[in-house]
């Protein structure tokens, strides 16, 4: 009892509960104090002017237009844009303020303009039940002349059938659900989510139509909140007059409803800050909105933030605390593929300043994985790889893939799962596995039966799910058989078929593989063939654009970078500076889907050259005694499709020399770090086989300059070092057979 | 100070409300205050700390809570479990032409009219538990006589209550100081596992007063006022002093409207009612390191000659719990003062996890317990996993996200920095593991390698960094499970352990929470040196990689620190080499 006194001060409930409910509604209306003073009146010819006289960028009355549709009863919903708002030119900008900072009434006063500027239906329309009760509505509000009595007004929600959004900017900045404040109740915010819970379409009443048992007439109760207080005794002049106390019966034929879902948005993985859990927040969809999302959909959300008055009891208890909702405006899905990328604010710009820069090939590269030290062929591969090639498809059907494919394989502990799973990140739609570990449903598809209704379903494994991006398969070498034999159609005609309890079936999967393994034994043994090594077999092997080997050689220097390197990390608790900074994997992504939107030629006149360049690996292969690679077909289209994707990263419709030279320079790159201990053996010392190469390369475009940068492509394609080639500059210029330009190094032959 | 217009223990309200009326007097425009303090932190800071005012502070304790009365100071102890988003309210009002605020109350003082100068304001909602694997030493509400004597109006009662509240809080304390949220098959294990716990079994006196007398679940509902988001981590181990609100009054009202007024009635408010979990609006809030866990602390200096003696002293200890095994004793030590110091990439520096290998089913029942008693003695969280597969395949290791109540149900490994985890796997056999039993070793295996865990949000999974001190027990080397350091354990007698008195317990306690944070540096001459034995070794052992040079560094720096150095010298680089040449010998 003692307890009870003690609180008792400090706990006037009764007094609360009677003023709660009115400071809510206070609320969502005006927005505290603040809008005393703005003559609505005025914003609803302002609103008029906007609908009746805004012109779209073809010059066309767009809302007008809207407006006539929706006199045609084709569509339900009006979307007042805020862009167009603030494109009016002839609007005040206070207007708009007004309208994001008190959203919910600015609704009803477009509206009620809208109301106004209805034009008649141009089309027939059938009468449906609306209309008649409308119609007789009409007549009965004619007999009731008088008019005076405003219980028996019919409100103009009943008579309308369309209902107002006002969406915000599309080009905004969504907000996350953390940053929304208390100082945003009220307003118009822009947020993005994922949808985790949604109740089912309830119907929501808007206007309550009772009839009086004795004087007849209909009543209208318009219904605002949640919950409402049914009327039980006639209002109108007549009952009042009288005192019959007339009973009301609600008719709900009569009646308005909404269709009312809610639902829960909850923050992205991404905006939550370290060390915090994802916030939640609750959403009502109306009307039209409603079934737009369901659980598990990322979605930007436009809508009105609003506090939940609490009702009876409960508002007691909770003493002063408004639980919120976003009453929702508009909603768009999250795109994932790229072909969907829309590019947000500075985005264009900053694509357009790294596509100025000359050296965007190497800088993207390098941004790929910058923690991981090194590797700077293989993170051009993968860039490739990102940016792939366009598709082809022949008159006669046939396609060709665009996707690059390429297998990193090495010893343990080189990085491979970091590159993949960086690679993944940075692409919109990835999906990473193990050839081991995914599930029963594999990498490819399985048919499956659903526990509850016991039907048989197609569930789509990892390459399916990643149709349209790209599939990182660690590894890869531990792969069930069946998953591998499957791979092998994926990878060349990008297709899931299965044929499994009755379903035949083939899905789609354009996905791009990316595939790490071990070699045979674990570790790369030496004393052995590569293609021991490797031990995969050649048709799959030969799918795959590039095959590149890591090794983890005996090496002093690299031995100290890494002692160095751990140090460091202990030392200095972050990893030492790269020397450069990396671009961030936003702007990669959007650079890479600016890339993609190009579809480029190859010009006639290379194809003579690519034609040569692939003759003469077909030759080397042959006169090889012991061929390490299957020059086929295949590699043809991969010289092509590398050339296409780098021509991609310069923005350029057509292929160019360079780009093939680039293409078979990573081929070849790519084939040496398999066979490098063959190049050795390979007689003639370095410096006077640069020279020969050199040598050809001038020869074969007639001309006396070989620029520095071809040289160094050239002998690099041959697996020569750039030391070796300035070694080589100096020695044949010392014997004056060129001459080098002091500042450029280009070469230029001094014709004997 | 003059003399005040109200308590700060029993009236802190009138704390809050007198500063409120002297800033707006003041001349400050109440709208101002959002999001910000106008001088009650101040107050209360230098009451609690200045004038010492902490210690009469009670602190919340299921047993407690019962007599505490509402709109008091009171203080909770606890790791912040789930994080339950923001709230708003009306934070100031104008009654009458004068300004009143709702700031750190549920409820008004003053009704408000339909006036237009209302102010709202934002609180965030934290669930705070007691934090998981405490022991009983380290946990201040054990020393029931903490409750202050000065303020409570009926002494009768008081009495009745000191001594209510001492047993039952001993009670609760037996029952929390292991209270990971486990499956019920893991209960069922800890009763297997952990014969050690039934020290006293308190008298059932006090029972009856707890309101559940399940203390497990003591939660508490902090409510956090202006300090920034950053401030407040999940996990993170605080202390709160704040306005209780306890409304014992108010049952639970799931009637009617409240199931109209939202179509998904589990909302949080229903499942935490309020007469069961008690809130506190938050004044000031200071997080604990493991040294303010030690109840007496020694306050001692880390003097290079002390330190070395109770060095000495404990790698004793721990060479007589590991029977006479000395060089299992020197890696036990370090790994004792493991702590994640920094995360480059996704690496974690500083870890150290221990693998103790050559245990078989006689040798763990003895030391097994052993181990376990010591960890429990010296360090303030401890857990204990017994690995078998039929856990594996029951526990819940991870929290996961419950959207029907949204909330965040703890795993096991949701605990607090700094925890330690040991991990029995002798009782692991061949069987088959579900996808549960998949998942979680997934998840143990990254807790080892990365210091992760991935929370389960079912839509996505978050990563949330842990810092865990990890112990593995297996007969041979883990493969489940692979830890920094593996050392087979040749323990070669079994001798009596001793009494440890309290004062050198302390000492060891306080000396592994201390050290263990001081700063290191390595000098220029020094990593050179590092650097040459680095590349040298792996000349002639090429399996050696990035993570072997990382935990010999993780070892050096443990090895300087472990005698209250903070530079690594030649002595103590070349013990780690030393010491790392031994555990290959037996390796082998």
């Amino acid at each position: 009892m003692k307890l009870r006194q003690i609180s008792s001060p400090f706990l006037p409930q009764p007094l609360l509960s009677l003023s709660l409910s009115q400071i809510f509604t206070s609320w969502t209306a005006t927005t505290g104090g603040t809008m005393k003073d703005v003559d609505f009146s005025r914003d609803k010819d302002l609103a008029k002017d906007f609908l009746q006289n805004f012109a779209d960028a073809e010059g066309e009355a767009k809302y007008i237009s809207i407006l006539q549709d929706v006199a045609n009863r084709k569509i339900k919903a009006i979307q007042i844009d805020l862009e167009d708002l603030f494109d009016y030119k002839d609007l005040d900008e206070e207007f708009v303020g007004r309208v994001t900072e008190n959203t919910r009434r600015y609704i009803g006063i477009f509206a009620d303009a809208i109301d106004e500027l209805i034009p008649e239906p141009t089309e027939a329309l059938p009468d449906d039940d609306h209309d008649i009760l409308m119609t007789q509505r009409a007549e009965e509000g004619n007999e009731n002349a008088d008019g005076t009595d405003p219980k028996q007004k019919t409100p103009s929600e009943i008579k309308r059938f369309y209902e107002v959004y006002i969406r915000a900017s599309s080009k905004s900045q969504p907000f996350t659900i953390r940053e929304v404040r208390a100082s945003h109740i009220g307003q118009l915010v822009k947020i993005s989510g994922i949808v985790t819970r949604c109740s089912d379409v309830k119907p929501l009443m808007k206007v309550a139509v009772y009839t009086c048992e004795e004087c007849g007439f209909e009543i209208y109760q318009e219904v605002t909140a949640r919950v409402f207080m049914p009327l039980f005794e006639c209002p109108s002049k007549r009952c009042n007059v009288n005192r019959a106390k007339g009973n009301l019966i609600l008719q709900l034929r009569a009646s308005k409803f909404l269709k009312f879902q809610e639902a829960k948005l909850q923050e992205l993985a991404e905006h939550v800050p370290k060390g915090h859990i994802p916030r939640s927040m609750t959403v009502h969809f109306r009307g039209e909105l409603t079934r737009k999302v369901s659980p598990g959909d990322v979605v930007d959300l436009s809508g009105i933030f609003l506090p939940i008055p609490y009702t009876g009891f409960r508002a007691m208890r909770a003493g002063l605390v408004a639980d919120t909702y976003l009453e929702a405006m508009s909603v768009s899905h999250f795109k994932k593929k790229y072909e969907e990328y829309e590019l947000k604010g500075d985005e264009e710009e900053q694509i357009a300043r790294l596509a100025e820069d000359g050296d965007i090939y190497n800088k993207l590269a390098r941004s790929l994985a910058p923690e991981i030290f090194g590797h700077e062929d293989i993170k051009k591969a993968l860039l490739l790889l990102l940016v792939g090639a366009p598709h082809r498809k022949l008159k006669d059907g046939m396609k060709i893939r665009g996707d690059l494919h390429i297998c990193l394989m090495g010893d343990p502990g080189v990085a491979k799962s970091q590159l993949l799973k960086h690679i993944i990140n940075v692409a919109p739609r990835g999906v990473y596995t193990t050839g081991k570990g995914s599930s029963g449903v594999g990498l490819t598809a399985a048919v499956q039966k659903d526990p509850v209704t016991n039907e048989m379903v197609l569930e789509g494994g990892a390459l399916v799910l990643a149709d349209m991006g790209i599939c990182a398969i660690d590894e890869f070498d531990k792969m069930d058989e069946s998953d591998r034999t499957a791979i092998h159609e994926v990878m060349e005609q990008q297709t899931v078929s299965i044929a499994k309890a009755g379903i035949t079936t083939s899905l789609n999967a354009r996905t791009a593989v990316l595939a790490a393994a071990n070699p045979a034994w674990g570790r790369y043994d030496l004393r052995r063939t590569p293609a021991e090594n490797i031990n995969l077999p050649p048709a799959l092997l030969s799918r795959f654009d590039f095959l590149w080997l890591i090794l983890d050689r005996a090496d002093m220097d690299n031995d100290l970078e890494m002692a160095r390197h751990v140090v460091y990390v202990h030392q200095n608790r972050e990893s030492p500076a790269l020397g450069f900074a990396p671009l961030e994997a936003s702007v990669l992504r959007a650079y890479i889907s600016a890339a993609r939107k190009l579809s480029p030629s190859i010009p006639r006149e290379l194809e003579e050259y690519i034609a040569t360049a692939y003759s003469s690996m077909r030759q080397e292969e042959a006169k090889s005694n012991s061929p390490h690679s299957y020059t086929t077909i295949r590699t043809l289209l991969s010289i092509l499709r590398i050339s296409a994707a780098l021509a991609r990263l310069r923005f350029s419709d057509s292929v160019g020399q360079s780009d093939v030279d680039e293409a078979l320079r990573l081929m070849q790159m790519s084939k040496f770090s398999l066979y490098s201990e063959d190049r050795q053996r390979s007689g003639l010392d370095a410096i006077s086989d640069i020279y020969s190469i050199l040598r050809d390369e001038a020869a074969r475009s007639n001309k006396m300059d070989v620029s520095y940068a071809q040289a160094l492509n050239r002998i690099s394609r041959m697996g020569y070092t750039e030391a070796q080639l300035k070694e080589c500059l100096e020695e044949y210029a010392a014997l004056n057979v060129w001459q080098i330009h002091p500042n450029t190094f280009d070469i230029r032959f001094i014709d004997a | 100070m003059v003399g005040r217009q109200y308590d700060c223990l029993v009236n802190p309200l009138g704390a809050v409300r007198f500063t409120f009326e002297k800033a707006v007097a003041s001349g400050s425009d109440p709208a101002s205050f959002d999001h910000k303090d106008w001088g009650v932190a101040d107050l209360f800071r230098e009451f609690l700390f200045d004038n010492d005012g902490l210690s009469q502070v009670p602190i919340l304790t299921p047993s407690t809570v019962q007599v505490a009365q509402p709109n008091t100071l009171v203080r909770f102890r606890g790791m912040i479990q789930d994080m339950l988003g923001n709230e708003f309210y009306v934070g100031a009002y104008k009654n009458e032409e004068t300004w009143n605020t709702n700031k750190f109350t549920d409820v008004s003082q003053f009704p408000m009219g339909t006036s237009p100068d209302m102010r709202v304001w934002e609180r965030r909602l934290l669930y705070c538990v007691p934090v998981p694997g405490q022991n009983l030493w380290a946990d201040s509400t054990s020393e029931g006589a903490i409750y202050p004597c000065t303020n409570i109006a009926s002494a009768n009662r008081e009495k009745r209550l000191r001594d209510n509240c001492s047993v039952s809080a001993d009670v609760d304390m037996q029952d929390s100081s292991n209270d990971l949220p486990l499956s019920p098959c893991a209960k069922k294990m800890r009763g297997e596992f952990l014969p050690s716990e039934n020290i006293t079994e308190g008298t059932d006196c006090g029972a009856s007063m707890v309101p559940d007398s399940d203390g497990n679940d003591f939660a508490c509902l902090v409510k956090i006022y202006d300090s920034p988001e950053s401030d407040l981590k999940l996990n993170d181990v605080f202390e709160f002093i704040g306005v209780l609100t306890y409304d014992t009054e108010v049952k639970d009202d799931k009637g009617g409207d409240n199931e109209l007024a939202n179509s998904f009635p589990e909302d949080e408010s229903v499942n935490l009612p309020p007469s069961k979990v008690p809130r506190l609006h938050c004044l000031v809030h200071r997080k604990l390191s493991a040294d303010d866990m030690i109840l007496s602390s020694p306050a001692m200096e880390p003097k290079p000659h002390l330190v070395k003696g109770i060095r000495e002293s404990l790698l004793r200890h721990l060479t007589v719990v590991l029977g006479d095994d000395e060089l299992a004793a020197h890696f036990m030590l370090l790994h004792l003062l493991s702590k994640v110091h920094a995360r480059v990439d996704s690496f974690a520096v500083g870890k150290l996890s221990l693998n103790l290998t050559g245990f078989d089913k006689a040798s763990i029942s003895v030391f097994g317990n052993r181990i376990n008693d010591a960890v429990k003695n010296l360090l303030p969280f401890t857990h204990r996993m017994p690995l078998t597969v039929e856990y594996l395949n029951t526990a819940s290791l991870a929290p996961v996200k419950d959207y029907q109540t949204n909330r965040l149900v703890p795993g096991v490994l949701q605990c607090a920095d700094g925890s330690h985890l040991t991990i029995d796997e002798t009782s692991l056999e061949a069987g088959t593991l579900n996808s549960n039993g998949v998942e979680n070793t997934k998840i143990l295996k990254d807790l080892m390698e990365f210091q992760m865990v991935e929370y389960d949000f079912k839509y996505y999974k978050m990563k949330m960094n842990a810092d865990v001190q990890l112990l593995v027990l297996s007969e041979a080397k883990s493969n489940i499970l692979p830890a920094d350091l593996v050392v087979p354990f040749h323990p070669s007698s079994v001798g009596p352990l001793g009494i440890v008195d309290a004062e050198t317990l302390n000492a060891w306690r306080w000396y592994l929470a201390t050290l263990r944070s001081l700063p290191h540096s390595i000098e220029t001459e020094m990593q050179k040196v590092v650097e040459d034995d680095m590349v040298a070794a792996r000349q002639a052992d090429r399996r050696l990689g990035s993570e072997d040079f990382s935990r010999w560094l993780s070892m050096g720096r443990l090895m300087s620190v472990s005698y209250g150095e903070t530079c690594l010298s030649h002595e103590h680089w070349q013990m780690v080499k030393e010491m790392e040449r031994l555990r290959k010998e037996r390796l082998q």
